[in-house]
């Protein structure tokens, strides 16, 4: 009996040392919930909402934007000037801004960052951010062809590979219009005059990374010449940023810990000195630990049943109007205003929040002249995309299907979203419409049929509708656009599912009639959304060419005067949503956040949704155990 | 019993290269590419490029070799690399390696299985000792009508249905984290429920079969309490099959909680193996194999030297 209970008790004991050596840190200030972790915390590799939210923390650039006013402020550059032609911009840095070593923040800082953000070697999603430095394009372009020529050359030596890179340095320092005439001084010189620069260079991906220890995870692979990046350097206890925050502890699809930055230049922009973010995939789970107050901020709650929470918040807001009206009119926030009314009845409840964002969800229309297999596209007309648009009755598939509050979307960019930029209406709801664009362009329901046939009386297509199956959402909008086609223009729909890779995969081959996409802008310009309809764009999976289209973007890229650029754009976009086509948008996305107003504040409404950790504020003292 | 550890040291190599290369092939196969994010921006083609250059995704011979020659030490041994048992980094995460992903994960879905097959193993014997003592009383079928339940239904089920209970309204557990003794509770008892079912009717059985033995009789005559009866003879018989039944659970229960980690938020090796199919992480996946067919293989040959040792009777060949 003894030899069969000892196996057990040996286990028992292990587990529990191994518990013993697991404990609990305590609980941060706040603690935020997200579905996903991190990818990276390397800077110039992000692409995700999560990590650049984070990066807002960890590091500073030479501007950031204002979370509730989209304004741009001074960070790490105190001032700056920009020289007549618009092409030269010279950014004064603060003196006592500091990395979380106490090393100071220097322009070689910056400019080691943007170089590696310019190298093939860091695998920029977001390298074209560069590309409006004078050369910067040019040097990632040169960069792999020196590299591919040594790789095949007959030597391959560390010697050889380190001169390699010395010949590219030079190179750099001689092609790329980046300069720091002393520590303080950063001098960036632009191709062309870009009205909207200060946005880019408040984008994350242009934040500083400290050298020496970036530095030292690097090593040059003599085989191919090219430079190896090591990532321990984003590791607690090694990182080194300049943020408000420093990294504490991040562990594995676990959680991330950042505190209070004692070298940050500017302490009172920090409210509370911890934030903790949680990674709980199960949306479900997530929404239990947030009742369960395990969790203060539920980032992007995507439960199923979110729609019936999303109609109990809208139950209180309607209970409440009047109420809220005079505090907000008063110049409460509305967050203030919800934690100083009455507990919600039962059927209400004031913790969630339908907060609208600054993306667009559509379906792209394919406008190449030949489909995947060869056979001819009827969507390559614009007549048809546009009657393919018209028949589409947004506001029930957002009612019926999504019932999460969007708004319906006929542009690209969310409508009010850039101070300044007046969006055009593009086209909406109008059956009768869509019925003689369709005739117009050779299709229609003749007497006796229900299908829509040319003169020679062949049907229509049918409509090749493709999404990926990680959203039921997906499916449901298909279907119900497929019944709206048919019912108003006769045409046969038939939907096509694929994993999100396979989906992928199709719509970069131009493999489908409609597919699904969706697009969240980067910086405060209409060009963040305009721009991947240009013929050379690598994220134009609609096979969209316009010479046109090309030229309306340059005339406006060209124009010195901000207000008259702005309405250019516009021009450019009532073109693209009103005759071209190239997109079915939906609705603007919204997020729906989780956050009792009466316990936590400082997340911004702003539809830009810059939320930044360090405005996270707990009104009341949460339980620290 | 030392030529059986030495035959079954000697055959680890060749059954984790035989998983290695099946695994290798069907992860191969997995469409699109794992340096693109299957939304938002696509980086330039000079960055793929490169990126695939440097993790040898242009050539899949090329990566099945370096890749086994690093993690298995090979390359290390012959001074090729730095670190022996290098199984690089994630390709989805970059900021991480394989290595690192398994010191933090393997360690929790060790403790998550050990637990529940404890507690399997606790809860079986208790429900099949009263089942196999008392046949068709009230006790036996409540127990067996939940050892139904606890086969039937799925996890996430029960998980769930956990969660809601005992966190959410009664607030004795807490939820979404992993940390203390008290995280550990719900996601074990979740994951040993369908063990717990197998081994009570194994138990059950096994006790009935025993009772009405010969020597257990003599026992009896003897003048041995029941209880004594019970534990000292027949139960010592009736575990043997559940012994033999805890190697392959042992292995489903390590293997098999990336549901449970799921719906509990554990940061265990399950999620992150299906997180790594998903986004072709082929490192991953390939590091989360070898890692796992090596243990397995290892455990199972630690059931097979306990069940020597508990029961010299029987020769394992």
């Amino acid at each position: 009996m003894i030899r069969l209970l000892a196996p057990f008790l040996a286990l028992l004991a292990a587990i529990i040392v191994a518990m013993l050596l697991d404990r609990p840190a305590p609980r941060a200030e706040v603690v935020v919930a997200q579905s996903s972790d991190c990818f990276t915390l390397d800077p110039q590799r992000m692409s995700y909402t999560q990590d650049l939210r984070m990066a807002r923390s960890l590091y500073e650039g030479l501007v950031r934007v204002d979370s509730e006013t989209t304004e741009i402020l001074p960070a790490v550059a105190e001032s700056w000037t920009c020289s007549e032609d618009g092409r030269t911009w010279t950014f004064k840095l603060r003196r006592n801004a500091r990395w979380s070593n106490g090393d100071p923040v220097t322009a070689h800082d910056f400019i080691y960052s943007w170089r590696r953000g310019m190298i093939p070697e860091t695998a920029a999603d977001y390298s074209n951010f560069f590309y409006g430095i004078v050369g910067a394009k040019e040097f990632l372009k040169w960069r792999t062809q020196q590299a591919g020529a040594y790789a095949k050359g007959s030597v391959q030596t560390p010697e050889a590979a380190s001169r390699l890179l010395d010949e590219a340095w030079a190179h750099f320092d001689e092609t790329v219009g980046l300069e720091a005439p002393d520590d303080h001084t950063l001098v960036v010189t632009l191709k062309e005059p870009i009205a909207y620069f200060l946005e880019i260079c408040a984008f994350s991906v242009l934040s500083p990374v400290h050298p020496p220890t970036v530095e030292r995870f690097i090593s040059l692979n003599p085989r191919t010449g090219l430079l190896e990046q090591d990532h321990g350097w984003t590791k607690p206890g090694i990182h080194v940023g300049n943020g408000p925050y420093q990294l504490a502890r991040w562990r594995y699809k676990r959680d991330l810990r950042i505190e209070r930055n004692p070298h940050y230049w500017d302490q009172d922009l920090i409210s509370a000195d911890s934030v903790e973010i949680r990674c709980i995939q199960d949306p479900n789970t997530t929404a239990l630990a947030f009742q369960a107050g395990t969790v203060d901020w539920v980032t992007d709650l995507l439960t199923d049943y979110r729609a019936d929470m999303a109609t109990q918040s809208e139950q209180y807001l309607d209970t409440h109007a009047e109420r809220i009206d005079t505090l907000v009119t008063e110049g409460r926030s509305l967050d203030e205003a919800l934690a100083s009314l009455p507990e919600p009845g039962p059927g209400e409840r004031r913790d969630v929040h339908v907060v609208p964002a600054f993306g667009t969800f559509y379906f792209s229309l394919n406008c190449r002249e030949t489909l995947a297999n060869g056979k001819p596209n009827p969507l390559a007309d614009p007549g048809v995309r546009r009657a393919l648009v018209l028949a589409i009755d947004k506001q029930r598939i957002i009612d019926r299907v999504l019932r999460t509050g969007e708004r319906v979307a006929n542009t690209l960019v969310p409508p009010g979203s850039i101070i300044g930029y007046e969006s055009p209406d593009g086209l909406g709801f109008d059956p009768e419409r869509a019925r003689k664009e369709l005739e117009a362009a050779g299709w229609s329901i003749r007497e006796g049929d229900t299908r829509a046939t040319n003169e020679s009386g062949e049907a229509f297509p049918a409509i090749d509708l493709l999404y990926s199956t990680n959203n039921p959402r997906y499916r449901d909008m298909g279907l119900a656009m497929r019944d709206m086609w048919s019912s108003h223009l006769g045409l046969e729909t038939v939907t096509r599912s694929m994993d999100s890779k396979a989906y992928k995969e199709d719509l970069k081959k131009g493999n489908f009639m409609v597919a699904r996409g969706g697009w969240f802008g980067d910086y405060g310009d209409p060009t963040t959304f305009l721009d991947m309809s240009h013929s050379d764009d690598r994220n134009n999976d609609r096979g969209y060419k316009s010479p046109e289209f090309d030229a309306m973007l340059l005339k406006a890229s060209l124009e010195r005067d901000p207000a008259e650029r702005l309405r250019i754009l516009q021009d450019t976009e009532r073109f693209l949503v009103e005759e071209a086509m190239p997109f079915l948008p939906v609705y603007h996305y919204s997020m729906t956040y989780m956050f009792d107003p009466t316990s936590l504040r400082g997340i911004s409404r702003n539809q830009r949704l810059e939320q930044n950790y360090w405005m996270l504020q707990p009104v009341a003292d949460v339980p620290v155990n | 019993m030392l030529p059986l550890i030495a035959r079954r040291l000697i055959q680890l190599p060749f059954i984790v290269l035989a998983v290695y290369t099946i695994t290798f092939a069907l992860a191969w196969l997995i469409p699109g590419n794992p340096l693109e994010n299957p939304e938002g921006r696509r980086p330039a083609p000079e960055i793929v490029a490169a990126m695939e250059q440097q993790y040898n995704l242009d050539d899949p011979f090329d990566f099945y070799f370096s890749y086994l020659g690093k993690a298995s030490g090979i390359s290390w041994a012959l001074g090729y690399s730095d670190e022996p048992f290098d199984l690089g980094p994630s390709l989805k995460q970059p900021d991480w390696t394989v290595n690192e992903i398994l010191m933090d994960g393997v360690p929790v879905s060790l403790v998550l299985g050990f637990t529940s097959i404890l507690i399997a193993t606790a809860l079986g014997l208790g429900a099949g000792i009263i089942g196999g003592l008392r046949p068709n009383s009230s006790a036996d079928m409540a127990s067996q009508s939940i050892a139904l339940i606890g086969i039937s239904l799925p996890s996430f089920v029960t998980g769930a249905t956990l969660l809601i209970v005992f966190a959410a309204w009664l607030k004795w557990f807490p939820v979404g984290g992993w940390g203390g003794p008290a995280d550990l509770v719900l996601p074990a008892i979740t994951l040993s429920l369908p063990f717990a079912a197998y081994i009570s009717r194994l138990v059950r059985f096994g006790m009935l079969e025993q009772m009405a033995t010969d020597h257990i009789r003599t026992a009896r005559a003897k003048g041995l309490s029941e209880a004594g009866v019970a534990t000292r003879h027949a139960l010592k018989n009736a575990f043997l099959p559940v012994l033999s039944y805890l190697g392959p659970a042992t292995a489903a229960a390590l293997t098999g909680s990336f549901v449970v980690e799921k719906v509990f938020a554990v940061p265990g090796i399950g999620q992150h193996f299906v997180d790594g199919v998903l986004s072709k992480d082929l490192t991953l996946i390939m590091g989360v194999v070898l890692v796992y067919s090596t243990l397995l293989v290892l455990f199972n040959l630690a059931v097979d030297v306990l069940y020597n040792w508990v029961d010299p009777r029987i020769q394992l060949g």
